[in-house]
């Protein structure tokens, strides 16, 4: 059988994003997210993707009504370490149970029934992506029936995040390999956030694949992108030599989520460079 | 081979030894300790069974988007809305299968103000009603029955409309909405029926008189196509608003007024394009026009709106140098409030451009033939103020005692009413008022595009069934309602475009709303505060909140336990002597509102509080209810003239 050579990765275009909360609310259900009474207690809640609200109102130079808004999907980003080739993001290095690793399409997984719930993954992560089960996952009554049965339902005490949908790439792997397709690299798949986005904000494809509109190598190159909290991609074009020579003294998390938007404000909340 | 006692215990021990390295090493261990704690966490593991994918509709606006069901076995799993709708269509199954939805037809058995029924059947509850209805057309009292409706009208609307209609009843109504505020003007500026529909896939240059158009505002699976579109062709957008809000920001210029001032505005910006040489070929466009030179010149605009004149020149530009362009009235998302006349001074702003036929049209919702009977009110906040008596309340998917701000008048109205029935899926702050609830079916329910995607397990009927059969067993009215189903009714009533054949600008209710306007913009004395909404797309009107996905996405900056937070400026917070997170209580000349939290912002206009609607049920499942407060109490309630529905948008409150 060929070797997988997907790269599963992400494009957010908050230009286009209303912060409407479809995507949201796909994730949780497709998922299988637990139900409590109250999710308003932000840090305890359960969810694998925050739609963070966003605005420059805390800079002192901003006044009204020189302040905008924006919305910002924030999931797992899906880093890869400085070595595309031997992805090691920060999650994966400190899990001592091999609960969390990298898997051949650099998709980080997470299996919740192996996690032992130390939480230094929690730690590690740098963009707050990963979620503690701090209570037993409840479903209320009837909510039961809408439980995903591609999706383990994860005991307390262990800890959560997104995993691009994997599961939906299996179940598109197991429907190819009945329909006689051969080709692992055939198989292709949306993950429910990027499926629900009504105005096609998110957009999901292969990083390595040139006719995609998520090709690394092409998004590197739009002005418009940025990645979030990785100022260092600010000098890949300003400064190419302290780039290269930042990449070897620092392990950086290389996320395989970018975002888009011609917002410069946006831009520098998202990266945390500053041009002064 | 002999084999020494020491060989045979060095040879166990190893096989011991190596069994227990062997174990360990293995997943064994792991695989046990897993099977142990999902073994003491009483582990819930979702059945499988046969995938399937069926198709059917989100009939939860008129847009009725198409989406895909991923089915497991006999369950419903996913909503595939494949890049079109918005977030309510992902929605459905938390309202399909919500825990706390009625089941069964139920009947008060305790006093009003409480949830306290009991089960009854569908024959028994249908029988008392339509025996209620007849004796209140044989007595003559038809007057005391009135049919309340949702925002947006359908199949369901039409046939309790038909019920009061065809019993003698004038008093047919729906929430308060973009919808009613927009026939309203219709019916005065235009002289026939119909919502205002802009041309938005074609136009060159929108300007959004407050209208939040993607934060809920029309059919919002159309607005997010719509935004698409523009992003992609470059369309130009001015949004004017008191809050840098998600579509203030998303707009190529955002134009921040004084809370309230929009029509106002919408003075300057005409007085403009009159002075750049456009006219209207409007009936009192002279009159208009006189008003505009002598009482509403660019510099007085500027002074009551806090807008410079370049701006207000230039957003009249804008619009003159576009070949298709647009004026948007409806402040706020799926919740709306302003008035007739607001929307009047827009659509003479559109006659002034050209617009009025080309890109400005009219959508009608059309229903079968049925009596016409004078209106004793226009809308149903002024039937609420007025000293009518309801006896009969048929209230179909609604909830008015929390949407209208007239609520607490319209629940001691329906105290006294001796049948109240409300169709709801969930028991809303209207059912502790209800004499009857029936239960309703969800469109994943019902066979409207092929199939039903899920076979309904309980008594629930869809709310068009239940009104028809109580049609059908009231003799003098019976035979008005032929159709076998609800489903057949839906083939008799459409959506339908007409076009505007003339405008007739009703000056003198635009005086009278302009000379209010500038008095409360003015106001001084203890109410300083300008207080005005918010809304969160996912909550909208307050319907989303009982679904807890919703809860799940929350900013922190709304919503804190059962605590509602308010957005203010620091500036202003400064001189209020108020920091972050302070507690606050608001009070208007209506009222006070339960202690808030502030959160400080910059986005907020100065001597602004942003309050976030949606919030504050008394009664709305174990999700909603009492999180937060439901500014409604406290709002505005003084009565557009012409639509009779409150203008609540902006109110004067002092804060302690």
């Amino acid at each position: 059988m060929a070797k997988l050579t997907r790269r599963w990765g992400m494009v957010i275009d908050l230009d286009k994003c209303t912060g409407c909360g479809a995507c949201n609310i796909a994730c949780s259900q497709e998922n299988n997210l637990p139900i409590f009474k109250d999710d308003s207690d932000i840090p305890k809640r359960v969810t694998f993707l925050d739609l963070v609200e966003v605005t420059n109102d805390k800079d002192p130079k901003a006044q009204y009504p020189d302040v905008k808004v924006a919305y910002l999907p924030k999931m797992c980003q899906q880093c890869s370490g400085n070595d595309p080739n031997h992805p090691n993001p920060p999650c994966v290095s400190v899990c001592p149970v091999v609960a969390t690793d990298v898997g051949e399409d650099g998709v980080v997984s997470q299996i919740w029934s192996r996690c032992i719930g130390c939480r230094y993954c929690q730690v590690a992560c740098p963009y707050e992506a990963r979620v503690f089960h701090w209570w037993k996952p409840r479903y209320e009554g009837s909510f039961k029936k809408s439980l995903n049965p591609d999706v383990s339902i994860a005991s307390r005490g262990t800890m959560v995040k997104c995993t691009f949908c994997s599961h939906i790439w299996k179940r598109e792997r197991d429907r190819a390999i009945a329909n006689g397709v051969t080709d692992i690299n055939a198989v292709t798949y949306t993950p429910a956030c990027a499926s629900a986005c009504p105005t096609n904000a998110i957009i999901f494809g292969d990083l390595n694949d040139p006719s995609s509109p998520v090709y690394e190598a092409a998004v590197q190159k739009n002005p418009r992108a940025v990645r979030l909290v990785h100022s260092i991609d600010e000098l890949r074009t300003k400064d190419p030599s302290e780039y290269e020579k930042r990449l070897k003294i620092k392990d950086y998390p290389n996320p395989k989520v970018y975002y888009l938007t011609s917002q410069q404000w946006l831009r520098d909340k998202i990266s945390g460079f500053k041009n002064s | 081979m002999k084999l020494e006692r020491k060989d045979f215990l060095t040879m166990i021990g190893g096989a011991v030894v190596g069994t227990g390295v062997g174990t360990l090493i293995s997943p064994g261990p792991w695989m046990g300790l897993q099977w142990l704690v999902e073994w003491t966490q009483d582990q819930y593991r979702p059945p499988k069974g046969e995938e399937k994918y069926l198709a059917s509709i989100c009939d939860r606006c008129p847009d009725k988007c198409t989406i895909q069901v991923r089915k497991i076995g006999n369950r419903a799993v996913k909503i595939e809305t494949s890049n079109q709708g918005c977030a309510v269509g992902q929605l459905l199954l938390q309202v399909l299968y919500h825990p706390q939805r009625v089941t069964t037809p139920l009947k008060r058995t305790g006093k009003k103000g409480k949830i306290d029924f009991a089960p009854v059947s569908w024959d028994e509850a249908i029988a008392d009603i339509s025996k209620k209805i007849n004796d209140a057309i044989n007595n003559n009292k038809q007057e005391q029955i009135i049919a309340i409706n949702p925002a947006y009208p359908d199949a369901t609307s039409m046939l309790t409309e038909r019920i009061a209609l065809f019993s003698g009843s004038p008093y047919v109504f729906q929430e308060s909405g973009y919808w009613a505020l927009s026939n309203a003007c219709s019916e005065i500026a235009f002289k026939t029926d119909g919502a205002i529909d802009y041309d938005f896939e074609n136009a060159d240059c929108v300007v959004s008189f407050g209208a939040r158009l993607f934060e809920g505002w029309g059919n919002p699976g159309r607005m997010h196509n719509v935004l698409s579109l523009w992003k992609k062709k470059g369309i130009k957008f001015i949004q004017i608003d008191s809050i840098a809000t998600r579509t203030a920001s998303l707009a190529d210029q955002w134009v921040a007024i004084k809370p309230g001032s929009e029509p106002l505005f919408a003075m300057g910006v005409a007085h403009y394009l009159m002075k750049y040489g456009k006219r209207s070929g409007a009936t009192n466009f002279g009159r208009f026009t006189e008003l505009l030179i002598n009482k509403y010149t660019p510099e007085k605009v500027s002074e009551l709106t806090g807008v410079s004149l370049d701006t207000i020149e230039s957003v009249a530009k804008a619009l003159i140098s576009a070949q298709r362009p647009v004026a948007v009235a409806g402040r706020g998302g799926k919740v709306n409030s302003s008035s007739v006349a607001e929307f009047a001074i827009i659509q003479t702003i559109n006659s002034m451009i050209g617009s009025m036929g080309s890109s400005v049209k009219l959508v009608s919702f059309t229903t079968p033939a049925k009596p016409v009977i004078p209106k004793k009110a226009k809308g149903l906040d002024e039937y609420i103020a007025s000293d009518s008596v309801c006896d009969i309340a048929l209230i179909n998917n609604a909830n008015p005692v929390y949407s209208s701000v007239y609520g607490q008048r319209l629940s001691d109205k329906l105290k006294k009413a001796s049948t109240v029935v409300l169709c709801t899926s969930l028991l809303n702050d209207t059912a502790l008022y209800a004499d009857y609830v029936f239960p309703t079916l969800t469109s994943l329910e019902l066979p409207v595009a092929g199939n039903a995607v899920v076979t309904p397990t309980s008594e629930a009927k869809h709310a068009g069934d239940s009104l028809l059969a109580i049609a059908k067993n009231i003799a003098k009215i019976s035979s008005q309602f032929s159709w076998k189903n609800y489903l057949e009714t839906v083939q008799t009533v459409k959506y339908q475009t007409k076009n505007i054949a003339n405008v007739d600008i009703p000056v003198d209710l635009i005086i009278t709303k302009l000379e209010e306007t500038e008095k409360i913009l003015s106001a001084s004395g203890s109410y300083s505060i300008a207080m005005i909404p918010f809304e969160i797309p996912t909550v909208s009107d307050g319907s989303g909140l009982s679904l807890p996905y919703v809860l799940k996405g929350l900013p922190g900056t709304i919503l804190k336990g059962d605590t509602s937070w308010v957005l203010m400026n620091p500036a202003t917070a400064s001189k209020e002597g108020i920091s972050e997170g302070s507690k606050i209580d608001i009070e208007s000349s209506r009222g006070e509102l339960d202690t808030v939290r502030v959160h400080l912002t910059k986005r907020i206009a100065y001597d602004t509080v942003a309050i976030p609607i949606g919030f504050g049920h008394e009664e709305f499942t174990d999700y909603a209810s009492e999180k937060g407060v439901n500014p409604k109490i406290i709002m505005s309630d003084a009565i557009d003239p012409a639509s009779g529905y409150a203008d609540w948008w902006l109110t004067r409150v002092k804060l302690s």
